[in-house]
């Protein structure tokens, strides 16, 4: 394994409890902002808590140490295929709900711009990958 | 498709995490491969096809 490898999965590592805290400190500002301090607050702590959480479990989790590093690639097919599902669910459940909404006599909002935005989404990734292999 | 990898790691008196952390993967994946439940990448097949000193083809066969 180069150095580069070496310090591309070190930072790799604190991407998923980086990302973690980055959205409780927006539950934060959100919070303060919209005059629900006490949502912002309990929101950073459980983020900051799901991030020391993940550090603490993938010392004993091969599959959570895998999915932190990226550098076994059955762990990073199962993290993928995990992803895709849950995407499906939510974009099944957007669909469902639109349908709801239209049953209602409403028009949609805002699950038609949702449903939008994945096909959207979806197409740019068919392209994108298309393209590079 | 059937391999051999599980009979080449007893021979050379490996546990499965030591192949792991030889080949870069976890333990349960070599368990996987062994299992026949994963069917490894072309590098990573090539990566214990170089670990074993021998070719893919002499490791990793398809049913018939």
């Amino acid at each position: 394994m180069s150095t580069n490898d070496t310090a591309r999965r070190s930072v790799q590592q604190w991407a998923v409890p980086g990302f973690a805290v980055a959205i409780g400190i927006a539950y934060l500002v959100a919070g303060i902002v919209g005059d629900e301090t006490t949502f912002g607050v309990f929101g950073l702590v459980l983020m900051v808590s799901i991030a020391i959480g993940v550090l603490l479990v993938r010392r004993h989790s091969e599959t959570v140490q895998g999915m932190l590093d990226r550098r076994d690639e059955r762990i990073v097919q199962i993290d993928v295929k995990a992803t895709a599902f849950a995407g499906s669910v939510v974009i099944m459940a957007i669909l469902i709900a639109f349908v709801v909404e239209i049953a209602r006599g409403h028009d949609g909002a805002p699950y038609a711009a949702l449903g939008a935005l994945a096909g959207v989404a979806y197409l740019v990734g068919v392209v994108w990958h298309r393209l590079r292999g | 498709m059937r391999n051999r990898v599980r009979e080449l790691r007893h021979q050379r008196g490996l546990s499965q995490a030591a192949l792991g952390t030889a080949l870069g993967v976890s333990r349960q994946t070599v368990n996987s491969i062994e299992t026949g439940r994963y069917l490894p990448s072309l590098p990573l097949a090539l990566e214990i096809a170089r670990h074993f000193e021998l070719i893919v083809e002499e490791i990793f066969d398809v049913d018939e």
